[in-house]
């Protein structure tokens, strides 16, 4: 054969192997199993060890700003007297730096970080114990807001499970019989594993009929509340008893109380407050009281400390700086049940809308300064201001 | 193009079972008598003269009756008396174009025995050799027979060691394999051609791999061949590690050549089984281009960030470690067919570490074919070659040494630059391809050794300076 008839052989050879390849990685990626998840401790530990060599070396890292949070103690967490201010980062599961660059341009280093952790067979899916021992690691405590994508479920390995296209329908039904036990009970395994105190946020928005396939949509509030008492009852037994329990209803959306599981399965009632002005049909500039004030005293009235799980404004259609200002002057005075807020910092939001938004305070130097002046009016102030 | 390369090498660990498959084992038919029998062995300028007697001394030993020829171009005088005074016939071959298999070629013409034993000079027989192997053509159909090779040198360095870890599978299972496909290999040693069938090929193949070309184009006619996995004779495998290199870099060009030359043409007539044998044959030194992909990208993730593949250790751990645990345990079965017994059984881990570490040979032979670059025939060195380290090891210095940097470097950036918001979210796969960087390294360290060892003054003595020639000298 000739040189130009060798090379174009070979090539065609390793095009051929590349489409082979692409084909047999398309049909399976799964993860599981004790060795898998003996593997997944193992890269925790490492992170974790090479945390603790580099703050020998350069001294105390984010968490000695933190101390004050005695997170060893339960009462800091489950019923604190003060506000704990915290961010989901939309960099996760990559970089927490936006979290990072957001305390510096608030003052305030963040005791709680939030991150979304969604039900299914592959390996993202297992408790997220790289990301929740960052977390801890740097001071903070996990906010794990859980989503039970059952549709995430390989069929063929889960022969129990009805089809896909049938499976959201009474979805929390067959979760409260005990369906997914098989999924429950090992991430509660591996929560318990993990040992330090967490918050919960099981199946957010629950009552939204528009948004997630937990909604009302597809199943009763019977079973909503039928699905998480069973939740909470196999993470009892698994002996996950450090995780704080987040009951977090969307509050627009009329009847939202009656999906209150009872005191005895909830630790928190949280609800977002997201301001989309007018960018969507559905909604206008709305103020801070307007969304939240109107829903606080039945929030209030569950005698359990209150959540602001997703807090924020976007830019179009008012003064952004103005709406945080106004929604946070005298936030302690105004809804004293209110104990923790967490900031949506992501810039890539497509949830409920067509186009990204762009949720971020530390991409916003007016914002960001209006918060840091809004946060300072607090008494008592909020804790951690640097 | 990494997993193409871990396919890749999941296939030659498949290909292997198929191949152990099929596993069967010649039965021995004895040889009837009055066959005539010719034995070619081959000298070059600059083989010791000491080793030809021996090996002379020991063709004569053979218990059936035979004719050795000595095929000789060193225009040196002794070796025709070395030649005589064994009672073997000296044929004066000089000048001719083609090597070992030019001279193989002219011998034939020259002779008129109906077999012909191919043995490499540095092979010493024993005497029943050909009573071993002459009833397989009581088949009329049977074109060649091979034996297994051994060695008798191994001991004398870690080069020597590890090559011959590296051929005792070969030559036990997976030649028996080859056989039951009906694709045994003919190795340049020791194989006992009939000479109809060399003839129906027009000679001996010539090239690099001249034996291997030889055995297709004989399956090709439609000849069928066996394979003994018996120990009928012991040989010399390379001591240092320079000449390791030559003479695998010398099979890796010629079974490069072979898969693009002669396998097209050869194809039609051989069958499936034999197709998919010389396939595997000629695409085992493809060993060194993805070596050397799994090899870089560890690095590129670890300079530059991008993760050419989503794999992380634990994954590929898991992964792999269950085929890693069965291939070893089927390797290790496996090892009840190795024609020398225990003391051939182990872990070959020398052997890996030669095959895994002389990836830039492997790789190296596999561009040259790509391009087309011609390699001189040299026969490989019967005695050690005192070589220069740098010369010898220099690209796993360069790979040790590219680790160590990048250590330093990984380190310095993850206590002082990293941001705490990513260190240890990027903890566990920044480890994990250090991991993976890890494992050629520790191959290169065996490396290293070998050439410090062949960077010495070799061993004064010749190994075949102990050899007790087996058999009695006939009267």
């Amino acid at each position: 054969m000739r040189r130009r008839a060798r090379i174009a052989l070979a090539l065609a050879g390793i095009a051929a192997g590349v489409g082979a390849v692409y084909v047999l990685t398309a049909m399976s990626s799964a993860a599981g199993g004790p060795i898998a998840a003996g593997l997944q401790r193992t890269g925790a530990m490492v992170g974790s060890l090479e945390h603790r060599v580099r703050m020998k070396i350069r001294g105390p890292g984010r968490a000695a700003q933190l101390v004050w949070l005695d997170r060893g103690r339960g009462a800091s967490l489950e019923n604190p007297d003060v506000i704990l201010l915290g961010a989901y980062d939309g960099r996760l599961p990559a970089s927490l730096d936006g979290v990072i660059d957001l305390e510096s341009k608030i003052g305030v280093t963040l005791p709680l970080i939030q991150l979304y952790s969604a039900w299914g067979d592959k390996a993202e899916h297992q408790f997220p114990l790289l990301m929740a021992g960052a977390i801890w690691d740097m001071g903070s405590v996990p906010v794990v807001t859980w989503e039970p994508w059952l549709t995430e479920f390989d069929g063929r390995k889960r022969t129990h499970l009805p089809l896909r296209e049938a499976r959201d329908s009474h979805g929390l039904a067959a979760v409260a019989r005990g369906d997914y036990d098989f999924y429950v009970d090992e991430w509660a395994a591996a929560a318990a594993k993990f040992g330090r105190p967490f918050y919960l946020r099981f199946a957010h928005e629950m009552n939204d009929p528009y948004r997630y396939p937990w909604g009302p949509q597809n199943n009763t509030k019977e079973e909503f509340i039928d699905a998480w008492r069973r939740i909470v009852t196999r993470f009892r037994a698994a002996g996950a008893t450090n995780v704080i329990w987040v009951w977090s209803p969307h509050v627009a959306y009329e009847y939202w109380d009656l999906y209150y599981p009872g005191a005895g399965t909830v630790d928190w009632v949280a609800t977002g407050v997201l301001n989309f002005g007018p960018i969507a049909q559905w909604s206008r500039w709305w103020t801070f009281d307007e969304i939240f004030g109107t829903k606080y005293a039945t929030l209030a009235g569950f005698g359990k400390p209150v959540m602001i799980a997703e807090f924020g404004s976007l830019a179009v259609g008012g003064d952004r700086a103005a709406w945080y200002m106004d929604a946070l002057s005298d936030l302690p005075a105004r809804y004293p049940a209110v104990r923790s807020l967490l900031f949506f910092e992501t810039g890539s939001d497509q949830t409920v809308t067509y186009q990204k938004v762009d949720w971020r305070i530390g991409a916003d130097t007016t914002v960001a300064a209006s918060v840091k002046r809004a946060i300072q009016t607090w008494a008592p102030p909020a804790k951690g201001t640097q | 193009m990494l997993s193409l390369a871990f396919w890749y090498a999941m296939s030659r660990v498949i290909l292997g079972w198929i191949n152990y498959l099929a596993i069967t084992r010649a039965p021995h038919v004895p040889a009837s008598d009055g066959l005539t029998v010719a034995i070619f062995t081959t000298s070059s300028p600059g083989e010791p003269l000491a080793m030809f007697e021996r090996t002379l001394a020991a063709c004569a030993r053979i218990d059936y009756p035979h004719t050795t020829y000595l095929l000789d171009d060193t225009r040196d005088p002794r070796c025709r008396e070395v030649a005589e005074k064994c009672g073997a016939v000296w044929l004066d071959l000089t000048d001719l174009p083609g090597a070992k298999a030019g001279k193989i070629n002219r011998a034939l013409e020259m002779t008129s025995e109906e077999f012909i034993l191919v043995l490499d000079p540095d092979h010493i027989p024993f005497p029943e050799l050909l009573h071993r192997v002459l009833g397989q053509f009581g088949d009329p159909k049977v074109g060649f027979v091979q034996v297994a090779q051994a060695y008798y040198n191994q001991p004398r360095s870690f080069t020597a060691a590890g090559a011959a870890d590296q051929t005792y599978a070969f030559y036990g299972p997976g030649q028996m394999g080859l056989h039951g496909h009906g694709a045994c290999l003919a190795i340049g040693a020791n194989c006992t051609f009939r000479r109809a069938a060399l003839e129906s090929v027009g000679g001996h193949g010539i090239g690099l791999a001249e034996d291997l070309v030889t055995a297709i184009r004989i399956h090709a006619k439609g000849w069928r061949s066996v394979y003994l996995p018996e120990v009928v004779s012991r040989g010399l495998v390379p001591e240092d590690l320079g000449s390791f290199y030559r003479q695998q870099l010398k099979w890796a060009r010629g079974v490069y050549e072979v898969a693009f030359v002669e396998l097209p043409h050869a194809l039609r007539p051989l069958t499936g089984r034999q197709r998919l044998a010389y396939l595997a044959v000629g695409t085992y030194y493809l060993c060194g281009a993805t070596t050397f992909l799994f090899l870089l990208f560890p690095y590129i993730y670890l300079w530059t960030g991008i993760q050419p593949a989503s794999m992380r250790f634990g994954e590929f751990i898991l992964a792999a470690g269950p085929v890693g645990l069965i291939a070893t345990a089927i390797y290790l079965f496996a090892q009840r067919w190795l024609p020398g017994g225990a003391p051939e059984r182990g872990i070959h881990w020398r052997g890996l570490v030669l095959k895994i570490g002389c990836w830039p040979v492997y790789l190296a032979g596999t561009l040259l074919a790509l391009i087309r670059a011609e390699i001189p025939y040299v026969p490989t060195e019967k005695r050690a070659v005192r070589g220069r380290f740098l010369r010898l090891a220099w690209p796993q210095l360069l790979l040790v040494a590219t680790y160590l940097a990048t250590l330093v470097h990984i380190a310095n950036v993850r206590m002082f630059d990293t941001s705490e918001g990513v260190l240890e979210l990027t903890s566990e796969a920044t480890w994990g391809m250090v991991a993976f960087a890890t494992l050629p390294v520790l191959m290169s360290l065996g490396i290293l050794f070998a050439a410090g060892q062949s960077s010495r003054a070799p061993r004064p003595d010749d190994p075949w300076d102990s050899v007790v020639l087996p058999g009695r000298a006939k009267q």
